[in-house]
C-alpha cells in the first residue's frame, strides 16, 4: 500500500519525512504559463494601440524620443533640488517682548524657495514688532483643508496664499474686504482682478513669476552658433537646426508635473499669435477653445513641433527635465522665472519669448503669489497689517532683491533686480501682462485643461477632440 | 422598623428566584458591553453613511435635487465614456475600475499562490517573501511616485528594458500615453499587491494536512490534479479572502493613481478611477460638488458591498 521509497515498517513516518512532489514542473509551468499569456496579452495590446495613428514627416529629423535617443551620458550638474514637498513651521519673534498677538501665514514655499521670504517676514516684525509664524502647506493640500476648515468657522492661518480662483470663488463666503488695505493705484494694472468680486477686493498680491519664455544656456548657443530668433520661421529653423547637434534627444524638452508647465507653454503660444485679447476673451469665457481663430493657434504654431518631435516627451519638470535640459540633452526649455533659483550658474542663463506678429498685440503672463485674509482670523488687525505689508512695495522689495521673484507693487526700481531677473522684467516692457489663465478658471477646468494638453503633446493628431474636451469643462 | 421587619420578612417569603437576577444582570451586562460598541458603530459608521446618502440627495446651493446627482453622475462621460470605441482609454472611470479588476485580481491572485507553492520549501524563503510583501507595506501614493520614475521615458527601468528588447513601441514613457497609462498602474499594482496574496496563501498552505497529498502521491495522482482537487479546494478560504480584499483594494483605489498623474487621472484621464472622481467633485471642482461626490460615495460603497456579498456567498455555497 506504500508508495514506493516508502518501508512498510515505517509507516508513520510517511508523512513526516513528506517533501512536496518532486514533479511540480507541470503545475507551475502551467500557472506560469498563464501569467505570461496574460502579460503579453496586455503587453501586446498595450504596444498595438500605442501605435500612433497618422505618421507626419519629422521637423525636427533625428529626433524622435528616448527610443532613438542617443545614449544617456552621465550628466553631472549641480541643479539645486526643489524641497517644497517637505512641510514645516518656523517661528519669528522680534527682539524686545512682543505687545501684538502672533500673526499665522500660510505659504507654498519650503526649503531653499522659503529662506528669502522668512528673511521678508522677520523685515516685518522687526519694523511693526509683531511675532508672526510661517507654515508651509502646499496649495493643493490647501484645496482640500480650506473647504472643510471653513465649514467650522476655522482656518489654518491670519493670512493665507491660495490661487486666485479659490479666492474669488470663496471670498465673499469666508474671507475678509482687503479693499481700503490694498488698492489698484499701487500695482501694475489688472494685477488685483483675478480676486475681485465686483468692486470688491477680497485677496491681495504679493510678488509673482513671469512665464517669459524659453530659457538656453548662452553657453551651449555659444558653442553651436546659435541665435534668438526674431520671426517664426527663424525659431522653427532653430529647433530644426539644434535637432541636428550630436546628443541632442529633442530640441525643445517637456516639462511636466500633474501638467501645469504644458499648459503655460500652450498660453505662451496663445497669448503671442492669438494675441493678449485671445488669451483674455479664453480666460473670461467669452471664446470658444474651439472657435477657428483658436484652433488656428495650435494647428499652426505649436501642433507641427509637437508632431515633428521637436518637443520632448512629459519629463518631469524638477528633476529629469531640468536636469537633462542643463545637461545638454535639449537645448531649450520653456519655464517660469522661478528658473533662476534652481540652476546653479545664473550668468549662463539666456531667454526669448516666441518672436511675435506683426500687428497683434500680445502678453506675457504673470502668475502673481495670491493671498487672503479669513474671515475666521482672531486678529484681524494685525492679519491686515502684514497682509498690506506684504502687498507693498517695502515687502516686495525686500523679496526681489534676493532672486526669482518680480514685483507686483509699482515703485520698485529696476536696479534692485538680480541681473538675471532684471532680464525678465525688461521681457515684459511692450507687452500686456496676463494672468495664468487655467489659475484663473481654476476647479475641474484647469485638471482637465492640464490632462488634455497632456494627451495633445502625445498625441497631436488627436487636436480636435482636445480642444472640444477643454471646451467641455469650461465653467459656465 | 415594623416597617422594614416587614419588607425583611416578605423578602425572606418570597426570594426573588436566582435565575431571574442572573437574567437581569445578564442583560446589564450584556448592555454594558453593547452600548459602547453600538455607540462607536454608529458614530462612526452608520451616520457617516446615512449622512452621505443624505448629501448625495442635495445640489450644491442646497437644495434638495433627489436622484439627480446620481443621474449626473452615471449619466456623465466621467463615468462612462464609450463613444468611438474601440479607442484608447479613457473609458470612464466606471469602465477603468472594471478593467483593473479584470487585469489586476486574476493576476496578482495566481501570483501570489504560484509564488506560495514554489517557495513553499525553499530555503531562505522568508527573505524573498519578506521581499515581495515590502510592495504591501509600501505606501500606494509612494507606489504612484515610484511608477513615474519606472515609467518614465527617459529614465524609467521598464520602457530601457523594451528599447533593449528591440520593442520600440514600448521603449515610451508609459505614463504619458493613453494607452500605457492605465495597463502600466495595473501592472504596476500586481508587483505592489502580490505580496497580500503570497502571505495569505503560504499560510494557508500550512494548515493542509501533509498526508493528504501524500495520499493522492501513492494513488498516482498527477501534480496538476493534485493542485485541481486537493491543494485549491482546500485553499478556499484563503482564496475567499484573497478575492474579497482585492476586489474591495481595487474598487476604493486612489492613492496609486493620484501619485502617479494628476486629480484628473493623467493624460486624457486615462486612468481615471471612481475614487479620483469622487475627489476631484469634492476638492478640486469650483465651487465643489459635494452631492455629485457623495453620489460617487455611495455608489462606490454599493458596489462593493454587493461585490463582497456576491463572493463570500459564491464561494460558500460550492
Amino acid at each position: 500500500m506504500a508508495g514506493p521509497g516508502t518501508p512498510a515498517s515505517e509507516p508513520g513516518k510517511a508523512s513526516e519525512n513528506y517533501r512536496p512532489p518532486s514533479a511540480r514542473g507541470r503545475l507551475i509551468a502551467i500557472i506560469a504559463a498563464l501569467l505570461i499569456i496574460t502579460n503579453v496579452v496586455t503587453g501586446l495590446s498595450a504596444f498595438y494601440l500605442a501605435q500612433p495613428t497618422v505618421t507626419a514627416a519629422a521637423l525636427c529629423p533625428g529626433t524622435s524620443g528616448a527610443s532613438r535617443a542617443p545614449a544617456a551620458t552621465v550628466v553631472t550638474t549641480s541643479v539645486a533640488t526643489d524641497s517644497s514637498s517637505s512641510q514645516f513651521t518656523f517661528h519669528i519673534d522680534p527682539p524686545f517682548q512682543p505687545r501684538a498677538a502672533t500673526v499665522t501665514i500660510v505659504g507654498p514655499w519650503a526649503g531653499p524657495e522659503a529662506a528669502p521670504f522668512l528673511r521678508v517676514l522677520e523685515n516685518f516684525t522687526r519694523i511693526t514688532g509683531t511675532p508672526v509664524t510661517y507654515k508651509n502647506i502646499r496649495q493643493e493640500d490647501l484645496t482640500q483643508i480650506l473647504p472643510t476648515q471653513f465649514a467650522s468657522g476655522t482656518a489654518p492661518g491670519d493670512v493665507i496664499f491660495m490661487v486666485s480662483s479659490f479666492i474669488k470663488a470663496n471670498g465673499p463666503a469666508h474671507m475678509l474686504k482687503l479693499t481700503g488695505n490694498i488698492s489698484d493705484a499701487k500695482y501694475t494694472p489688472g494685477s488685483l482682478d483675478p480676486v475681485k468680486v465686483g468692486t470688491d477686493n477680497y485677496g491681495g498680491v504679493y510678488t509673482g513669476k513671469v512665464k517669459p519664455g524659453f530659457w538656453y544656456r548662452k553657453s551651449f548657443f555659444a558653442a553651436h552658433d546659435l541665435t534668438v530668433p526674431t520671426t517664426f520661421q527663424e525659431f522653427k529653423d532653430l529647433v530644426v537646426k539644434i535637432s541636428k547637434i550630436s546628443g541632442i534627444r529633442t530640441p525643445i524638452v517637456s516639462g511636466d508635473g500633474v501638467g501645469w508647465p504644458l499648459s503655460d507653454v500652450t498660453e505662451h503660444f496663445i497669448a503671442t499669435y492669438g494675441g493678449a485679447a485671445m488669451h483674455r476673451a479664453l480666460m473670461n469665457k467669452t471664446k470658444a477653445w474651439t472657435a477657428p481663430d483658436v484652433r488656428a493657434v495650435f494647428a499652426d504654431r505649436l501642433v507641427p513641433l509637437l508632431a515633428g518631435k521637436c518637443f520632448s516627451e512629459p519629463l518631469e519638470w524638477n528633476t529629469v527635465a531640468l536636469t537633462n535640459w542643463w545637461g545638454g540633452l535639449h537645448a531649450l526649455y520653456f519655464m517660469g522665472s522661478w528658473i533662476t533659483g534652481l540652476v546653479s550658474n545664473t550668468t549662463d542663463l539666456g531667454v526669448f519669448s516666441l518672436p511675435p506678429l506683426t500687428g497683434t498685440a500680445r502678453g506675457i503672463v504673470f502668475a502673481g503669489d495670491y493671498f487672503f485674509v479669513p474671515k475666521y482670523t482672531a486678529i484681524p488687525t494685525e492679519a491686515k497689517q502684514l497682509a498690506e505689508w506684504l502687498a507693498g512695495k517695502d515687502g516686495q522689495d525686500f523679496q526681489v532683491k534676493q532672486g526669482g521673484h518680480i514685483a507686483t507693487a509699482l515703485g520698485v526700481p529696476l536696479a534692485d533686480y538680480p541681473a538675471v531677473d532684471r532680464g525678465v522684467a525688461q521681457l515684459m516692457n511692450g507687452v500686456e501682462i496676463l494672468s495664468d489663465l487655467d489659475d484663473t478658471i481654476g476647479g475641474s477646468f484647469q485638471t482637465n485643461f492640464w490632462s488634455q494638453l497632456q494627451l495633445l503633446w502625445v498625441s497631436p493628431n488627436q487636436l480636435d477632440s482636445v480642444l472640444a474636451s477643454i471646451q467641455a469643462k469650461v465653467p459656465t | 422598623m415594623t416597617t422594614l421587619l416587614r419588607r425583611l420578612l416578605r423578602s425572606q417569603r418570597k426570594p426573588r428566584p436566582y435565575k431571574t437576577r442572573s437574567r437581569a444582570a445578564k442583560a446589564t451586562l450584556r448592555l454594558v458591553f453593547f452600548v459602547p460598541a453600538m455607540l462607536l458603530i454608529f458614530l462612526f459608521v452608520a451616520y457617516p453613511v446615512f449622512a452621505t446618502i443624505g448629501v448625495s440627495l442635495f445640489s450644491s446651493d442646497g437644495t434638495f435635487a433627489g436622484l439627480t446627482n446620481y443621474g449626473d453622475v452615471l449619466g456623465s462621460p466621467d463615468t462612462v465614456n464609450l463613444n468611438g470605441f474601440p479607442k484608447p482609454p479613457p473609458f470612464g472611470t466606471l469602465i477603468h475600475n472594471a478593467i483593473w479588476i479584470g487585469i489586476h485580481l486574476p493576476l496578482s491572485l495566481f501570483l501570489g499562490l504560484w509564488l506560495a507553492l514554489v517557495l513553499r520549501d525553499v530555503k531562505g524563503a522568508a527573505w524573498i517573501k519578506t521581499a515581495i510583501f515590502i510592495g504591501m507595506v509600501t505606501p500606494l501614493i509612494i507606489g504612484g511616485i515610484l511608477m513615474l520614475y519606472i515609467y518614465d521615458g527617459s529614465i524609467g527601468v521598464v520602457p530601457k528594458f523594451f528599447d533593449t528588447i528591440g520593442v520600440k513601441g514600448l521603449a515610451v514613457g508609459w505614463m504619458q500615453r493613453p494607452v500605457t497609462l492605465l495597463f502600466g498602474l495595473i501592472l504596476g499594482s500586481v508587483w505592489l499587491w502580490t505580496g497580500f496574496s503570497l502571505i495569505v496563501y503560504s499560510a494557508g498552505l500550512t494548515t493542509i494536512p501533509k498526508d493528504y497529498w501524500e495520499a493522492a502521491q501513492v494513488d498516482g495522482t498527477s501534480t496538476f490534479r493534485m493542485f485541481t482537487r486537493v491543494t485549491f479546494p482546500l485553499l478556499k478560504p484563503m482564496t475567499i479572502v484573497v478575492i474579497t480584499m482585492t476586489i474591495l483594494w481595487e474598487l476604493k483605489i486612489f492613492d496609486l493613481v493620484f501619485g502617479a498623474t494628476n486629480p484628473q487621472g493623467g493624460v486624457g484621464g486615462a486612468a481615471d478611477v471612481l475614487a479620483l472622481q469622487m475627489y476631484r467633485y469634492a476638492f478640486v471642482q469650483i465651487p465643489a460638488r459635494f452631492g455629485a461626490a457623495a453620489a460617487v460615495a455611495t455608489f462606490l460603497s454599493i458596489l462593493t458591498m454587493m461585490a463582497t456579498v456576491a463572493t463570500i456567498r459564491y464561494m460558500v455555497k460550492r
